[in-house]
């Protein structure tokens, strides 16, 4: 046999058993740390055999029996349209007061830059639970958390795009008299505008699956009713509302995908 | 007079107004189904402002509390990240077209999708009903949701690898397993370290709220404090959480500069 790599292990190979035996023990560590045990999962699989076959058949009268379950799914996507309306309106404010070719004063900049990393550092958990004690429980809660994970998540991603644009068109078009406002309007705007409307639709995308999970903490819509299935222990509605929650999503994944593609053609989207 | 009408005209601007016209009469009906308005949002600023007010200054006796649920945070991350990944190589060599046949790949490749289309939240929800409270359901939640993002870049990757080498391999006589350790592996290494340091980011923050619905840790702690209204708590809570994003933020960009750099680990 190979005894000679034995005895003589390339320094390639030692380092790579070193990191490897070193993350495996932190691995181990970690697990024990928490008093878990990864193969648990299989050896007390009767749990989830038991749920599972009380989740099925998944019924389907929820939908046809009560009106709140199809009204949740409306209220959802409301959600999420609403969130990613306002919040790309804010986020496309803040992010021409955050760039560094459309503000020419470094306080308001230093200023918008802090706020849009605020916006983005802030826990959604706690967000939300403000929210509802603000506003109360429902969707209009979950709206505002939306509008600010939308502000966190794009603000500063549109304020690259601003700073990412052509300068020629502007310098063209300010050498002949034109204001600032016209730069923006001329030669900003133009070259941003597809990119900012595919980064809408994807924050439409984001903002859907978000919505739902908003829902289970008060945040109303189509999670606010998994919840509520789930605490009163009725499992069939639950596989019936979790099986709505994926064809919502695939769908809304589809058409928004399919917007992109025509918006930015097919090169641009990776 | 009359050239300032032209030039203000409806031809001119249609293209304008009618979007914006759709979106405010759909965005009006969303404001109903939601119960949105004004006067609401007026009175729940104020609300909220005054709320901000109860909640300082945050409790500093009670950070010394905060630190062990934190530190469960992201220990139930890192073991989600580290499990989820494992098994997103698993699903993404399946899905691989040059690894596996075409029917393994398209069942695999539906679960991803299917997969992806489930929120953690949920699977969170299902694995709590089937085994209880604690930190097991949220690390198997956490790994599975690796599984619909990963597993599809993942599978990407593999498909794009140089596959000389593994036909070489193959042409000296390598079974299937020798392939995937010493030809599929080392090349898929440095994409799989930096998206699986990029998962471990957004665990972190969804460790903070699979914890308030019953996984333990911080957002338990921030969670419970709002429960008994002990704001004071829930506003140091909330700190901690916030160091606790920002520092892996910098931590895992550190991270990805570094193999950037040093290619690796090579």
């Amino acid at each position: 046999m190979s005894t000679v790599s034995f005895i003589l292990p390339s320094k390639k190979y030692k380092q790579r058993v070193t990191i490897f035996s070193i993350s495996a023990l932190v691995v181990f560590v970690a697990c024990w740390y928490m008093d878990f045990n990864p193969i648990g999962f299989f050896t007390e699989f009767h749990f989830v055999r038991d749920l599972l076959g009380e989740m099925f058949m998944p019924n389907y009268h929820v939908l046809a029996d009560d009106a709140s379950t199809a009204f949740s799914i409306v209220q959802t996507l409301s959600m999420a349209f609403l969130g990613t309306l306002y919040g790309g309106i804010i986020a496309i404010i803040l992010a021409f007061l955050a760039a560094s070719n459309t503000m020419p004063y470094q306080f308001i900049r230093g200023l918008a830059q802090f706020s849009l990393s605020m916006f983005r550092v802030v826990p959604i958990l706690v967000v939300i639970l403000i929210f509802v004690i603000a506003v109360g429980p429902g969707a209009f809660a979950g709206v505002l958390t939306l509008v600010i994970i939308t502000i966190g998540t794009f603000g500063k991603l549109f304020a690259e795009i601003i700073e990412n644009v052509e300068n020629a068109p502007g310098e063209a078009i300010f050498s002949v008299g034109a204001s600032r406002m016209q730069v923006i309007r001329y030669a900003v705007i133009p070259q941003i505008l597809p990119s900012l409307i595919a980064n809408l639709l994807y924050a439409f995308d984001v903002n859907m699956r978000a919505a739902i999970g908003l829902g289970i903490f008060g945040g109303g819509g189509i999670g606010f009713q998994l919840q509520m299935a789930k605490s009163v222990l009725h499992y069939k509605d639950v596989t019936a509302l979790i099986s709505i929650i994926i064809v919502l999503v695939i769908v809304v994944e589809k058409i928004s995908d399919y917007l992109r593609r025509k918006i930015l053609g097919d090169e641009k989207l990776k | 007079m009359m050239a300032k009408v032209k030039k203000y005209s409806f031809k001119r601007y249609r293209k304008y107004i009618i979007p914006v016209l759709v979106l405010l009469a759909v965005a009006e009906g969303a404001g109903l189904a939601c119960g949105a308005s004004l006067a609401r949002l007026q009175e729940g600023l104020f609300k909220g402002v005054a709320f901000f007010g109860y909640m300082f200054p945050p409790d500093w006796s009670a950070f010394s509390e905060m630190l062990q649920p934190a530190f469960q945070s992201i220990i139930i991350a890192f073991l989600g990240t580290v499990f989820g990944t494992l098994l997103s190589v698993v699903f993404a060599m399946l899905a691989a077209s040059n690894l596996s046949n075409s029917w393994v790949r398209n069942i695999t490749r539906f679960l991803i999708g299917l997969e992806r289309s489930v929120p953690e939240i949920v699977i969170l929800l299902l694995l709590i009903a089937a085994f209880g409270l604690g930190a097991m359901p949220g690390i198997i939640a956490l790994a599975l949701g690796c599984v619909g993002m990963l597993g599809k870049l993942l599978a990407d990757v593999i498909e794009e690898i140089d596959y000389k080498m593994i036909e070489s391999m193959e042409s000296v006589g390598a079974n299937k397993m020798q392939v995937i350790v010493f030809g599929v592996l080392p090349q898929i290494i440095p994409n799989l370290i930096s998206y699986a340091l990029f998962r471990f980011e957004i665990n972190i923050r969804l460790s903070v709220i699979l914890g308030a619905v019953g996984a333990g840790g911080i957002g338990y702690e921030l969670d419970y404090s709002f429960g008994m209204l002990q704001y004071h708590r829930a506003f140091t809570a909330m700190l901690v959480i916030i160091v606790m994003i920002f520092g892996t933020e910098h931590l895992s960009n550190i991270l990805r500069e570094k193999i950037k750099v040093g290619g690796a680990l090579k």
